[in-house]
Parts: C-alpha cells; structure tokens; sequence
C-alpha cells in the first residue's frame, strides 16, 4: 500500500510536477553523495537490489493485490543514498509496466525513498540499542514504522491533491446532457465560441474515509510486511551477518584478471 | 506480473509498430499520455481505449497477457476512486484512466525492445540511473526465474497445498532469502564481468535507424491528433459533451472493422 497506486491524470498537474522536482532534486544529491567510483562498483548491485523489489513485489501473498515490497530491506543493504537511486530505478520499471501512472513515478520516488531511507535509519538505531542478536526484531519494527510513515505521506499527498481532474473543472461525462442531434447543426465556431454551460455537480474527494480504507487495508500490509523483513533479516544474519550489519560490500576495484601487473 | 512475455514479444514480434523507430514511439506514448491525462470525459477516454484496443487487434500483438497487465491499475484505481467516496461517474472515469494510460505504456513496452526504450532516457538522466535500469532489467528475469524454481522446490519439499496465507508466507520468505543472497552474489560476478569487458561508467547503447520514416510519421501524426482531440474537448466541454458518444462510436466502429478484419477466413 506504501506506494501510490494512482492513474495518471487524477492528481493535480502542479503536484505532479513538484514531486518530480523534488524526487531528481533528492536524487541528483544522492550521486552528488556517493562517489563516482563507488557509484561505477555498486551499479550491479542497485540493478539487483531494485530487481529484488521488483519480484517482490510481483509475488502476492494473498490474492488480490497484496504484494511485498522489501523496501526496508534493500534500505538496509543499500544505505540511504543509493536507496534513493533504487526508489527512482523501481518507480520508472513499475510505469514502464503500467503498475503505478508513469506521470507520478516522482512522488511515487519520494514516498518509497522516504520509506527507505526511514528503514536503514532506524534499523541502525535499533540495533545499536537491542544488539545484533535481536536484529530480527529491529528490523520488523523499522518497517512497521517506516510503513506507516509512508502511508501518511500518502495520505498527504492524496489530500493535498483535493478532488480529482474530473469534479475540479466540472468537464466530466453528464449522461443527462447527452443530445443525438447533428452536433454541427449551428456552425462549429457559434456553437464552441458563444455556448456556455453550466457542468454537473464536482464529485468531492472524502480525505477521512481514503485515510480510514488505506489505513485499515494497509495495517494489514505492514505488519505482513514487517514479519517478513524479520524473517529474511534474520535469516541474513546467521549466514552472512556482515551484510546486514555493514551493508553489502561495494565490489572491488581490482584489475581484470591477467592485468594485475599493469598501471592504467 | 509476468514480464518475460513483454521482453519475448518485444524482441520477437514483427508488426508494423515494432518496425516503428523507437524514439517516435516514445514521442507518441507522451502524446497518449497527455491525452488520457487531460481528459476529463469518461467517453472520450473510452473512445481512446477502444482505438488502442484496435490496435493491439490490428497489429496481432498478444492480447491476453497485455491487457491482464493493463486491468491490473484498474484494481487501485477502483480502491482509489471507491475509498475516496467519489460518484460512480467519477470512478468509472478513473479506472478507465488507468486501464488506458497503462495500455499505452504497454503497447510500447510490447513493440519495443527495453535497451531502445532506455537509450533516448539516458541522455536526460545520470549515468548512473541508466546503468542502473538496464542492469535491473537484466537481473529482473534471473531473479524471477530463480525465485520461481526455488519456491516449486520449497512448495514441493514442504508439500504446502491449496491457499494458506500463513504457509504461503513462510515458504515466500524462505525463497526470498535465498534470492537475496543469490541476487548479492549475482551482482559481484556481473560487476567482474563488465570490469572485464572495460565498463567506465556507462554503457552505450546505439539507437536503431528508421525503416520507415512514413510509418514514424503516421505514429506520432495519429497520436499527436488524439492529444489535440482531448485538449480541444477540455476547453470546449460545455460544447462538445452532449455529443461525447461520437467519438466513443467512432472507436467502436473501428475497434469492430478491425475485429472482423482478422476473423479467420473460411477457404
């Protein structure tokens, strides 16, 4: 539920195009961050990582549409900034596949970097006060939280929004206003220039009951979620602890093999 | 979300479209885009739907997998539309946005290969980001066969049958685990690999040439004629909406020539 699952066209242009702004703002920082070189090593790993998500999020737990999305757990592997580069990678194949409007892939960005990156901060807290044994648990109640951290930026997001394009310009379909006449029957340019007509009544976006259903259907979610993330950190732990402790390695930079000798 | 039949009909397929180049494809699917996006007549986005349906009839694209993959937006468009307590009008509108502007994406998707959707993005984004979408492309397919063949082992070795949640989720997560590492591993062999092969930070990819540049021009001449259609509806909706059945009519009559046109044919 984390991510927003709303057609393009239904939010409001300027809102759409802030959160693009603010997703390759915060992405742009995210490079800046990283190292180049550091960048170069890790571009396998973020294709893996956000490939990881992406299968996740293509098994569903319960039918329909239930699906995890290890956002805290590539956060963790990851760090923060190359979280936010993986949040922008997923958004842009979930559009590519019609899973999510291509046009808010940026606030989409935003509301999964920010889940992310709320993941890896307090795993990493958590742990340092619980100790690595119980790093199971830390996990699961940094996904509980960062969840329903990103959940309310949605709920934000979606009220800040207000009502859909349809009801705000009041151009949507009317059936009572429908006519079989000849549409051109006074002129093209009489009839587009000098009619005007009062639409039907704006359908108005209830925040209360969006929040009450994304909340209800999402705590759900969250916690199904936040079992599994523990599960898998868990799992890691006992057999390749340093990557849950210290993030997965960036690969080495060393000569291809048969070059080692040679300075570039 | 069975991706590898887009990656197989866009790598394989021979229509019209395919042959189209891919950088007037992409000029067209934002074109759609605009238009689903500023439409605010449930008719005249259906009136869109049918002609892309049409299409994907015409061009003999494979029909089930790709509008199974564009129904699927349709289910958060309706929790969307129902849990905000909009009109039923208002909700039929959203879904059929969704379902539509999916629909473009997913022609594109299903006429081209990914490297060429990627290659015009890579000019506007960060090295990085480019890389980072053609390796998680790749690694995608790995992935899922990976996960797919682990979860039958693990369903097979736990005998988990019919549909618990509970049992479900455990044997998930084993499988995941086990993906995790392998998609770790994964990444340090291909980072070898393309450390052998002189990766700097960028992989080129070359843009295919035009085979036809009437067809490239038919392509974007038809959907930059629906996007104006649209804009033109939205400024002159208090005209034009007694007649949102025409153009509605219009695609159904295409969508229904087109339909009877590839019928099999008696010998």
């Amino acid at each position: 539920m984390s991510h927003i699952h709303i057609p393009d066209g239904v939010l409001p242009l300027w809102l759409v195009a802030l959160g693009w702004v603010l997703a390759l703002g915060w992405t742009t920082v995210a490079v800046r961050f990283a190292s180049a070189e550091d960048l170069r090593r890790r571009v396998p790993l973020i294709g893996a990582m956000a490939a990881l998500m992406l299968v996740g999020m293509s098994s569903e737990i319960i039918p329909i549409a239930y699906h995890i999305n290890l956002t805290v757990l590539a956060g963790i592997l990851l760090g923060p900034w190359l979280s936010v580069v993986t949040a922008l990678v997923v958004n842009v194949m979930l559009g590519l596949v019609g899973h999510g409007g291509a046009t808010v892939i940026g606030l989409n960005t935003l509301v999964i970097a920010v889940e992310m990156t709320t993941g890896w901060l307090l795993f990493r807290t958590l742990t340092a006060v619980l100790g690595r044994r119980r790093c199971g648990l830390a996990a699961g109640v940094s996904t509980v939280v960062a969840l329903a951290l990103s959940t309310t930026l949605l709920v934000l997001i979606v009220a800040v929004g207000g009502s859909p394009a349809a009801a705000r310009e009041s151009g949507a379909f009317d059936p009572a206003t429908l006519s079989f006449e000849n549409p051109f029957s006074q002129g093209i340019a009489t009839n587009v220039l000098l009619t005007a007509e009062e639409g039907p009544e704006p359908a108005a976006l209830s925040v209360k009951r969006f929040a009450t259903v994304v909340y209800a259907l999402g705590s759900i979610g969250w916690v199904l979620e936040a079992l599994i993330t523990a599960l898998i950190v868990g799992f890691v732990a006992r057999v390749r602890p340093g990557l849950v402790f210290e993030g997965a390695p960036a690969q080495p930079s060393r000569a291809p093999l048969g070059d080692e000798g040679v300075h570039h | 979300m069975d991706l590898s039949v887009v990656d197989r009909s866009a790598t394989l397929g021979t229509s019209t479209l395919h042959r189209v180049v891919p950088h007037a494809k992409l000029i067209a699917t934002a074109l759609l885009l605009a238009a689903v996006m500023v439409s605010a007549n449930l008719l005249v986005v259906a009136a869109i739907t049918t002609l892309l349906c049409a299409t994907v009839v015409g061009l003999r694209l494979r029909w089930r997998p790709l509008l199974t993959l564009a129904l699927y937006p349709g289910i958060f468009g309706a929790l969307y539309a129902f849990a905000g307590g909009l009109g039923l009008l208002t909700a039929a509108l959203i879904i059929t946005k969704a379902v539509t502007s999916a629909l473009v994406v997913l022609i594109l998707m299903f006429t081209t290969p990914y490297p060429q959707v990627f290659a015009p993005l890579q000019r506007f984004l960060p090295a990085v980001i480019g890389d980072a979408l053609l390796m998680t492309y790749r690694s995608l397919f790995l992935l899922l066969e990976k996960f797919s063949h682990t979860l039958t082992a693990a369903r097979l070795r736990a005998g988990v049958v019919g549909v618990s949640p509970v049992r479900s989720a455990a044997t998930i997560t084993r499988t995941l685990g086990g993906v995790l590492l392998y998609s770790i591993d994964l990444s340090q062999r291909t980072h070898d690999i393309m450390h052998l092969r002189g990766y700097d930070g960028r992989l080129v990819i070359t843009p295919l040439s035009s085979q036809s540049p009437a067809s490239d021009r038919f392509v974007v001449t038809v959907a930059a004629a629906l996007a104006v259609t649209a804009a033109g509806w939205r400024i002159w909706w208090p005209v034009l909406n007694p007649f949102a059945w025409l153009p509605l009519a219009v695609g159904v009559l295409i969508l229904a020539a087109t339909l009877l046109s590839r019928l099999p044919r008696r010998a």
